[in-house]
């Protein structure tokens, strides 16, 4: 017996020092053994959730794991493998990169699973270094056919171009030359992206920047393009122009390319992620404080949706937030952005807009929400959302603010919106 | 306060050094935990026994606050399962140990 006691005093030895998180969870989440290694990372996200709960732990980093492992039909096997899951907690301590986890999921029967958590931050920052050194090589050493090159006047309007430009793009020089960088590279609408007059200003400030995106040819195609900005200088001090290669890197940074997607979306929607969307909240607040531009925020949450769940299954309540989101991305403008903060919670990024401009775009999304409708195997679906408005001109304290408005917009009745400051009164 | 004191105390008593290495594992933190004193005792704290501390919330606030006296509510994994605890740590400059009380 005493033999018994030492050997399970050993296993509980090994997986209490194990330098990798552990957990064994059933179908829904729940937890029924967990090592210490994986408690240090998921105590920290959990927040308000409870800790027995794996899902719950990860609802406002990685909503999506639960997704998966519900798609995942098979009895048993592996359902995803070092998925990446980012976690912007340690804000304090002014690093430039978040903490990553990377999760791999291995489903043991139809009602257990166990997940592998580990810290792979290091990597991931190597692998960004590396794609940078990569760029830069290439540029040098490859042959120089493979690059557009645009030279541009100090004001944006680009004066000449490559004969690569042609090759690649599929446009006559004479239709781009005299344009703007903003007109031949419009923002793509819902990304968050900076906008052109912001990269001239980065590269004018830092010598280059570099920007990773679509870029469409004239025959509608498009192509994942990196596009790197120096400014030409006359002695260091009076700026002459910019030079802007464009290159074709689908073939060569496929893994990159995904796993930028990866690092800044939401699995399911596509919706940014909320890693994406502190940094985006935080550029465009810094915006606020160093040139006074307005800024607003709105927060969204689908109204019943466990009921959603609950009546008509999770595949359905996927399909339902996919085309929640995919709605409200098409009616946002390019600098807004769109992100999924938790399982049925999303929040508009939007720069340069006052309350009462947040609040008649609050309405606008209320009302398309309100519309449309969702083909289920039961017939059609209709669904209605609450929203909260905040702006930067009251607060610093943006989400929260949005936040309190959003749960006085529930308790009113759902379906509508409420603007932080606003009186209580019912209409 | 001795050993046997020590032990007879309803909540578990952790004492960790400057270089975090366990120097005090009372009893009944070692029957909650399964883990016997000779295993822990000598050990790095944060890297063999409780990884789940070994971050911001507790081994970090050991770092940045040489005075300390705060309640903690936390989650442990004692024999694997998640069990919530109030943990009060306790440091002041001039002892030798610092102190983690684990009440469950």
């Amino acid at each position: 017996m005493t033999q018994a006691v030492s050997e399970e005093e050993r296993l509980l030895e090994f997986l209490y020092a194990a330098p990798v998180g552990l957990v064994e969870f059933e179908m829904a989440g729940e937890i029924a053994m967990i090592n210490p290694h994986a408690m240090k990372h998921l105590l920290p996200l959990a927040g308000g959730h409870g800790a027995s709960n794996l899902f719950a732990m990860l609802d406002s980093y990685a909503p999506e794991m639960r997704n998966m492992l519900e798609r995942f039909d098979a009895p048993r096997g592996t359902v995803c493998e070092g998925q990446r899951i980012i976690v912007d907690l340690d804000r304090q301590n002014d690093r430039d990169d978040s903490k990553v986890l990377a999760c791999t999921i291995v489903k043991l029967d139809p009602a257990r699973a166990i997940a592998c958590i580990s810290d792979v931050t290091t990597q991931v920052a190597q692998e960004r270094r590396l794609k940078q050194a990569e760029t830069w090589f290439a540029s040098l050493l490859n042959d120089v056919k493979g690059y557009a090159v645009l030279s541009v006047t100090s004001s944006g309007a680009v004066d000449s171009v490559n004969a690569s430009w042609e090759r690649q793009t599929g446009s006559v020089p004479s239709a781009v030359i005299g344009q703007t960088l903003a007109e031949i590279f419009p923002p793509v609408p819902a990304e968050g992206g900076l906008a052109m007059g912001e990269q001239l200003r980065i590269a004018k400030r830092d010598g280059w920047h570099l920007e990773e995106g679509w870029h469409y040819r004239s025959d509608g195609s498009r192509y994942w393009s990196q596009r790197l900005l120096a400014a030409r200088m006359r002695d260091d001090s009076e700026l002459i122009g910019y030079t802007l290669v464009l290159r074709d890197v689908r073939r060569q940074s496929r893994d990159v390319d995904d796993l930028r997607r990866l690092l800044t979306r939401d699995h399911l929607t596509g919706a940014a992620n909320r890693a994406r969307f502190q940094q985006v909240l935080e550029r465009e607040q810094h915006g606020w404080h160093e040139n006074g531009t307005p800024l607003s925020l709105i927060m969204i949450d689908v109204d019943h949706f466990k009921r959603v769940n609950d009546v008509y299954g999770h595949p359905i309540g996927d399909v339902v937030l996919r085309c929640f989101a995919e709605t409200i991305a098409g009616a946002l403008r390019p600098a807004d952005l769109l992100a999924r903060l938790g399982g049925e919670e999303f929040a508009v990024i939007l720069p340069a807009t006052d309350l009462a401009g947040a609040v008649e775009m609050a309405e606008t999304l209320r009302g398309l929400i309100a519309k449309m409708r969702v083909d289920t195997p039961f017939g059609k679906l209709g669904i209605t959302a609450s929203f909260g408005c905040s702006t930067v001109e009251h607060t610093h304290e943006l989400l929260p603010a949005a936040d309190a408005a959003l749960y006085i917009a529930k308790r009113k009745g759902r379906d509508q919106v409420h603007a932080a400051g606003q009186t209580n009164m019912a209409a | 306060m001795s050993d046997e004191d020590r032990d007879a105390l309803p909540f578990g008593v952790i004492g960790i050094d400057h270089a975090t290495v366990t120097q005090i594992y009372n009893r009944t933190e070692s029957q909650m935990a399964g883990l016997s004193p000779d295993k822990v005792l000598g050990t790095a704290f944060f890297d063999n026994v409780a990884q789940c501390m070994n971050n911001f919330m507790v081994a970090q606030r050991f770092e940045d606050e040489p005075e300390l006296d705060a309640i903690v509510p936390f989650v442990l994994t004692l024999r694997m399962r998640p069990t919530p605890v109030q943990l009060r740590l306790l440091a002041t400059a001039a002892a030798p140990l610092r102190f983690i009380l684990i009440e469950r």
